[in-house]
This record gives C-alpha cells, structure tokens and sequence, in this order.
C-alpha cells in the first residue's frame, strides 16, 4: 500500500500506473467492452477511418479494429506478462546466487547463460517450441527461459556490487544462513534494476510472441493478438495505415505504461529516494 | 595592494524539488598575495561548495547567487564559459582529494601536463617537454623523464597526488585551491606532501585557499584560517592566535573536541558537545549557532542578523564577542577511565593472513602463485575490558587481522577464547566476538529498519528472548548508544554519520559480546562526533566489561580509547606498548615516523619532523631482512636488509623489532616541545 501510494507521487509512477492500469483492465474485461464482434466481416466498410460505428476504423475484412484490439489483449497481455515474469524471477535467482557464491559454482552458471545467449533468443524459443510442441503456453516458457539469462547477468552484475559491502560481511560475520543472506540481505538491493529490466521486456516479449504467431507456432487467425494483427496487415499497409497502426500503438502503449512504471518503481523502491518515513 | 582572491558578501542559494536550499551567504574574505588561507569545517559545512563558487564550477542547480568574487581585481562572478575555461589551470588551479580519480586512467602523466601546458602557454612542443620534465622535478619525483612515460596506475598514490600537484603549479597560477588533498593519502605520505606544498607555495609565492575538514594539517600549513559553519564563516584570524586562543563557541567546541599530543601529559579528556547541522530553509535564525550554542543569550544574540565584525586580530560573527565579551572555552571533561583487568579474552598465536590464488595457468605449470601475506605470525593477548588499539597505515594488515577475527578471512595460526582453542568462524566465537565495520553507510543494509537490524543478531545469539522481550531490548539497545528509543522503525538514510555508527555500536552489543572489532569505525566522523563515540564505547566497556580490538590509522585518537597500541608495518606488528610508552622514547623508528607526521593542534607546540623516504617493498616479495629496511630513517647496515630483526624489549611490555640496540632507542630524542605555559584552557 505504501508502495503503491508513493508510486501515485511519483510523475512517472503515476503515469505508468495509470496506462498499465487501463491495458490491465481491457486484458480481463476487453471482450465485455468490445462494442462490435471481433470477427464479424462488414464488407461494406473495409479499410474504413475511424467513425461512430468504427472508432478505430477496420481492416481488410471490415472487422472493427478497436473490438480487435480490446478482445486480443487478454492473450497478448496477459501471456506476455506471464513469459517476463517466469524469465525475471529465474534470472535473478540464478543470478544473485551465481554471484553470491562466485568461483566455480559462478563459473558454470554463468557460462551455461553464455551459452544460452549466443542463440538469438527467436531461435531459442523456436528450439523449445519444436521440442515441446507449438502451443500458446509452451511459446510463454519458451520465451521465459530466453529472457532468464539475461535477467541472470544483471542480477549477478548488481549482486557482486552488493556482495563485496559490509553489511553482507556483517550477516556473514554472526553466522546468517545461506538463505538470508540471499534472500534478505541481497536479493532486496539488486531487486530495483532486476524490475526495471523486466518491465522493459515486456514489450520485447509482445513482439516476440508476435513474431511466434506469425510464423505460425503462437496465436493462429483470426485470433486478434496484436502481433499477428500485425504480421497479417502488413499486405495492405499502402490501402490503409489503420490495420498496422492500432495494434502497433496499442503494443507502444503497452511498452511506455510499462517503461513508465518500471522507472516509477525504481525510485519508489530505492528506500533513499523513496518515502519510508 | 589587491589581495588575489577576494570575496564580498558572497550568496548561494541552490534549487532543489524541496525548495531553495541555503548553501553559503554572508562569506567575505581575503587571500593576500602568497598568503595561504585554510577554510576548516565538519562535513556539510559546505566548504568543498566555497571552492566550487571561486572556480564557477557548480554543480546544483542555482536558484540565487550574489556578491562578487575577484581575482586580482578582476570580477569572475559574472564570466562567460570560455573566458573561464581560459581562467581555470592558468589563473586558478585546483588540487582535488583523489589524484586517483583526477588523473585521467588512459593518459600518461606527461600528457597530463602537456595538454594544460600546450593549452594556456605559447611555448613550442620542445619547451613544453623540458617544462613537464622541470615540474615533476620541482615536485620531487625520481626520474622524471620517465615519469613522463608512465600511466597513472603505475605510481602510487602518494606520486599520482604529485603529479596532480605538478599540475596545478604548472602555469604558474595565481591561486590554487586544495579541497581536501591529503585526506586520502596515509599520514606519512600526506606529511612529505605537506612538506613539499609548504616549500613550493614559499618558493612561487603562489596564493592558495586550502579546505580541510582536519584542523591539524590546516594549522601546519596556513598562514590565516578561516571557520565555516553550515555556510557562514564563523571566525577567521592568523592561524597562531585561533588555534591558541579561539573566541567564537563553535570552534571552541570544535578546538575541545580534538585530540591533541599532550592529551596523555595532561590528562585532557575530549568535549563531545558537538554543533547540531545548522538550518539549511526557511527563516534563518539571527546566529546560525545559536541552537547549538552554550552561551546564548536571546537578548543579545537574536536582536539582529549576526555578522562577521573586526575582534582585535580576526572577525568573529558572535553577538557577544562582538560586544567585547571573553566567552569562556569549556572545559575539557576528564580522561576516560579503563576498565582493564588481567584475564585474557583472546590470544592470538603465530596468525597470519595471506592472499592471492593459484591461476590455472601456474596450476597446470606446477607453481605457487604470487602470494601477498597480509599478516604475519602476529601474536598478542588481550584481557578483559582493555582497548588494544592496531595502528598503522594502509596495506599494513590491520583490517585483514580484523577480518580473520571476525572469521570472514581464512589464517593460520591459532586463536583462543576464554583459554581454549576456538576458530572464529565457530558459533562460540561469534557469540563472543562482535564486528563493527568502518562505514556505517554500507555495514546497514539500506533495506531493513533498525528493527530488523537490531532483531537479526538478538535471534541468532538470544534466542530465548520472547517476541516482546526483543522489541523491549531493541529499544534498550537504542537508548544504551543514546538514540530513542522511537528510531526502531526507522531506517539507516534517515539517520545522520554519527547516529549510524551508533546503530552499529548497538547491532555489536546485541550480542553482549566479550570482545568487540572496532575497524577504524570513526574514521569518516567529525572531531566531536568522533569523541562521542569514543566515550560512548568507554561507557560501554565500564558497563560490560568488553574488550575493544580498535583498528585505526588515526594517532591522535589512540590517547583517548586504547591502553595498549600495537603498531603494524607491512603485516608485522613492529611495536607494542602501553598508550602513555608512546609519548616518549623508545619508539620503532616507523612509529616514531608515524607519531610525527600526525599534526599537533597544540598550540606553540613543536614538532621534530621525521619523513619517510624510499618506496614499500613489493607485496609479494619474502623479505629477508626487516620489513621497514627500504624506508627507515635509521637504517644502521646490511644487518637491516638481510636478517630479521629481533625483538627488544627496552621496558617491560613495551616489544620493538628492531635491529637498533635498546640504548640506541632509548636516546632517540623526543617528538613534540610543549610550551608549558598553555595549560589553562585544558585543566580538568
């Protein structure tokens, strides 16, 4: 609560709060708000502006683009949300413990995540897709496991900042478990620049997940996930910008809400700056 | 004749998200030509700010800024950008505390001084060359042409401070400002440096305004001092009369505060009654001081705005000295009494600490690799309720020792506890023994409430304790290390320098240890702060009976916390004595050194001047000889570079390993002359 309360203080936070608040919102309650039938094909008002009936205009079909829009952010959202998630909190363990613990146990660690960086992370999913078998949720752990360890270096390169001061040195000095000293000691102090990252991917994971779609091993038409949206309006980009350009803003404002409440939380959580008193 | 540097009613007022922040106002002041001026003040006082002002470089956000500042004349205030980038290095150098971080890593020394030379003089690529060749001579370094060659990170600390130094004479400015520049440099280091400043600025006559928050190095090298508290200058005068006899409350308070050579001699106790932060916002009182100060008097002291007003030799900002008053200095409380006793708590036998790991490489090679021994085969008892206080100076093993008592570092050797055979990384150990770190800032972890930190070692050493018996004793621990009680739940940014180390002092305590590490825990802290957490760790081992490992580089304190010293060199311990053996002779010739260049604020004191030459030994090196041979002032003969020296003892539990006879020690001549007449002020 008074995380939350400082974050409505905070210009960004706020900001941040608000835009992530409304794609949230439209995630579980979109397909109620929808004012027209995401499939429904008006063949008399293809490529149409935006007007009454349509706000945000149609594509190709004549499907109303806003119902698209509202109806597809649950699966892209939400599933988007999901993939950062698994990553962010495998990386950082894996990272804060790597690099606690450092020598050999931080050597293999960290060369397993070099090893899993060399591939380009599509590829990577790609790997664990044909492996596991194309489904949405199996696109969500692929994607998750490609983040992880990038997560894992970020977390580590903090952690060995926060590793060598004292008061790590003092909780190791009047004998503290393993746990604690990870847990309570450390993880709090590298979390801020772990969140950040994290929603900063989130973004990467919608487009991702987008371009999973469009190679078919994701979301398949007519499903409205906003990437294949996309990915399926490229073909009449010159007859009309609408089809491209309200899934690629509601994707911009996803990344900007989260970008926002990512810098909003850093300072909230840095109890320096923040307001703990 | 116009004075170098001269300031007039003076203003700065920074912006910040809160509102305008009162940084200076009210500053006047003079640098005559070749006069050096020392600015002493405690940390906040916004000294560093005075010189960000003089040299235009600020780096807030100005909300109001008034007053002139001129250079010889010239008012600089109001300067565009490149006139004053044409000003700064040729009219005014400035002399940073970190050479390290002032020196640019990828550039060679020589391109250092080459770029401002080239940059604000005409002469040819040549004559550039033999002037950079001519400074670093004139500043004393060895071989300067291939001084020009070297990277910053291949000379030490003490020649990186030179070079910078070189720099700042470099076009002969008129005026060089030094923001603190022996701070991070060890004592011995920073006396040579000293020593050298002191010999340039009389050959060039160079202006300079030199700001150290350390009234000692100030009183060695300035010609006047001026005070600053919270942004005003407080008392300003020839540094002579100030240090023997100062007027004003706030540095009589600061004067009580210091410890002093003669401390031992005369039993002065340190006053603790240290200044509250003068107020930054909002209306400012008459007498910034006047929360703090012990002879105020509303009627006199909040009628009108106080400003600085001509007092016979010095202008003093106070009401009543003004008035013609003499406001008595306080008196100085008497010497802490040691609870010492004479059973051992723990003894340490043949320890030594090493670092340095086997690469792959020398693995696969079959050889050792380069081993540093930070500590060696070091031996000492110590007893119940007595303060052993480790001196000496970076890189000589103190903190390593520290960390292998706190059983975070791996040794050899043998500890033992209460008389049995104990490792400190056992839970007996750490039971007993308790670690306080040096930088409260970093030894609190800024994510957990004083609660939580006070709690963690209560649980693991208490466990007995009820959940309300915990929070009972958290708040007891509190107010024991005389914060309130209330502080529980706050956490460690909210807290001041001083009232950190304290929250510290108490996580110690919780334990209710038998032995606690102090690893140089006042080094970052104000003179009166540090005098307040010296009594209060006195207290502390009156009450319980505690005994104190204190770690430390700082002599001067030592009179006011230790019973016993023992000085470490290069991971040896050199000499070991009581407290008072230190104020006369026998020394080791290091401690001797040592004991010389820690500045004496003793007013018409003298200091015999002892430097040290030469350079440390490599690290990694096995020396044969004694550890001290390359520096040692009374280096005697081969003997001191081939054999270990043994270990003397000129006077019952006084040890020196020295090769020198102990009729040789014996006859070294005393350190300090005092004037006895100046026992006045310091009566108990």
């Amino acid at each position: 609560m008074k995380t939350l309360r400082a974050l409505l203080r905070n210009p960004q936070g706020a900001a941040g709060l608000v835009l992530c608040t409304l794609v949230l919102f439209a995630a579980l309650f979109g397909p109620a708000i929808a004012p027209n039938d995401p499939e429904t094909f008006h063949f008399g008002a293809r490529f149409a502006g935006p007007s009454a009936e349509f706000p945000l205009g149609t594509d190709w079909y004549g499907r109303d683009l806003l119902s698209r829009v509202l109806v597809g952010a649950r699966s892209t959202v939400l599933l988007a949300l999901l993939a950062t998630f698994i990553g962010t909190v495998a990386g950082a363990l894996i990272g804060v413990v790597s690099g606690y613990l450092g020598g050999v146990m931080d050597e293999i660690l960290m060369r397993l995540t070099d090893a899993v960086m060399a591939i380009p992370s599509l590829l990577f999913a790609l790997m664990i897709l044909a492996a596991l078998g194309s489904s949405a949720l199996n696109a969500v752990l692929a994607i998750g496991i490609a983040f992880a360890p990038g997560m894992a270096r970020i977390a580590r390169s903090v952690t060995l900042q926060v590793r060598s001061l004292d008061y790590v040195a003092a909780a190791k000095a009047r004998g503290e478990s393993l746990p604690w000293i990870v847990g309570a000691e450390i993880l709090p102090n590298t979390i801020a620049p772990v969140i950040v990252e994290g929603t900063i991917r989130v973004a990467f994971a919608i487009m991702t997940l987008a371009t999973l779609s469009f190679l078919g091993l994701g979301a398949q038409p007519p499903s409205p996930e906003w990437g294949l949206m996309i990915a399926e309006a490229r073909d009449h980009l010159f007859r009309s910008p609408w089809p491209v350009a309200v899934p690629g803003a509601a994707i911009a404002l996803v990344a900007i809400g989260f970008n926002l409440l990512g810098d909003g939380l850093r300072d909230v959580l840095n109890p320096k700056t923040g307001d703990h008193a | 004749m116009t004075p170098v540097l001269s300031l007039r009613d003076y203003a700065l007022h920074y912006d910040t998200f809160t509102g305008p922040v009162r940084i200076l106002d009210d500053i006047s002041l003079d640098i005559g030509r070749g006069e050096v001026l020392g600015l002493v003040g405690e940390s906040g006082s916004a000294k560093s700010s005075l010189a960000n002002a003089v040299i235009r470089d600020l780096p807030g956000r100005v909300h109001d800024e008034h007053g002139t500042i001129k250079l010889t004349g010239d008012d600089i205030s109001t300067l565009p950008e490149p006139a004053l980038a044409a000003l700064r290095g040729r009219r005014i150098a400035m002399v940073f505390q970190n050479a390290a971080t002032t020196l640019d890593p990828v550039q060679t020394l020589g391109d250092h001084l080459l770029e401002t030379l080239g940059r604000h003089t005409q002469l040819d690529a040549t004559g550039r060359r033999a002037r950079a060749i001519e400074l670093l001579d004139m500043v004393g370094l060895p071989d300067p042409t291939a001084m020009l060659d070297r990277y910053p990170h291949e000379v030490s600390g003490g020649e990186k401070q030179r070079v910078v130094l070189a720099l700042a004479f470099g076009c002969e400015p008129e005026l060089i400002l030094f923001d603190e520049p022996t701070s991070a440099l060890d004592a011995t280091t920073a006396a040579t440096l000293l020593d050298l400043f002191r010999d340039l600025q009389a050959r060039t006559g160079v202006s300079a305004l030199f700001i150290s928050h350390d009234l000692g190095t100030v009183a060695e090298i300035a010609h006047r001092v001026a005070v600053i508290y919270g942004g005003r200058i407080v008392e300003e005068g020839p540094t002579q009369t100030i240090f023997a006899a100062p007027q004003h409350p706030y540095t009589q308070a600061l004067m009580a505060s210091l410890p002093r050579p003669s401390d031992g001699k005369l039993a002065r106790g340190l006053a603790t009654s240290g200044a509250r932060p003068a107020p930054r916002r909002g209306e400012m009182p008459p007498c910034l001081f006047s929360a703090s100060c012990p002879h105020h008097l509303p009627e006199v002291c909040d009628a009108q705005r106080v400003r600085p007003v001509d007092v016979g030799d010095r202008q003093i900002a106070c009401a009543r000295v003004a008035r013609g008053e003499t406001l008595p200095a306080p008196a100085a409380p008497a010497p802490l009494v040691s609870p010492r006793t004479t059973d051992v708590v723990i003894e340490a036998r043949d320890l030594s600490v090493s670092y340095g790991n086997r690469s792959l490489a020398d693995m696969l090679r079959g050889r050792d690799g380069a081993v540093v021994r930070a500590v060696r085969d070091v031996n000492f008892r110590l007893h119940r309720g007595e303060t052993l206080a480790l001196v000496g100076e970076s890189g000589c093993g103190k903190s390593s020792l520290a960390r292998a008592l706190s059983g975070l570092r791996g040794f050899t050797g043998e500890t033992l506890l209460n008389g049995l055979p104990t490792a400190p990384d056992s839970a007996a150990w750490r039971a007993r023994v308790q670690t306080i770190f040096q930088n409260p800032d970093s030894s609190l972890n800024p994510r957990h409430s004083l609660a939580t930190i006070l709690a963690r070692p209560l649980r693991l050493f208490r466990p007995d304790l009820s959940r309300a018996a915990r929070s009972a004793e958290i708040e007891r621990l509190l107010e024991r290390v005389h914060l309130p009680g209330d502080y529980a739940s706050r956490y460690p940014h909210q807290l001041s320098g001083g009232e950190k180390q304290r929250v510290a002092i108490a996580r110690a305590l919780a334990a209710e240890p038998d032995v606690i590490v102090c690893d140089e825990i006042t080094s970052g802290l104000d003179a009166a702060v540090q005098a307040a957490i010296v009594r209060l760790l006195r207290d502390i081992q009156t009450s319980t009976g505690a005994a104190l490992v204190f770690i430390t580089h700082d002599l001067g304190i030592l009179r006011h916390v230790a019973d016993r010293v023992a000085v470490m060199y290069l991971g040896e311990m050199v000499e070991t004595c009581e407290i008072a053996a230190l104020d006369a002779a026998p020394w080791h010739p290091y401690t001797e050194a040592l004991l010389s260049s820690s500045h004496s604020v003793d007013p018409g004191s003298d200091t015999r001047r002892v430097r040290l030459q030469g350079s440390l030994p490599k690290r990694t090196e096995d020396l044969t000889g004694c550890p001290f041979a390359s520096r040692c002032p009374r280096h005697i003969g081969p003997e001191c570079d081939s054999l270990r020296p043994p270990l003397r003892a000129p006077e019952p539990g006084h040890d020196i390993l020295c090769h020198l006879s102990d009729a040789a020690l014996n006859e070294v001549p005393p350190i300090w002359q005092f004037k006895t007449s100046d026992t006045t002020r310091t009566t108990p």
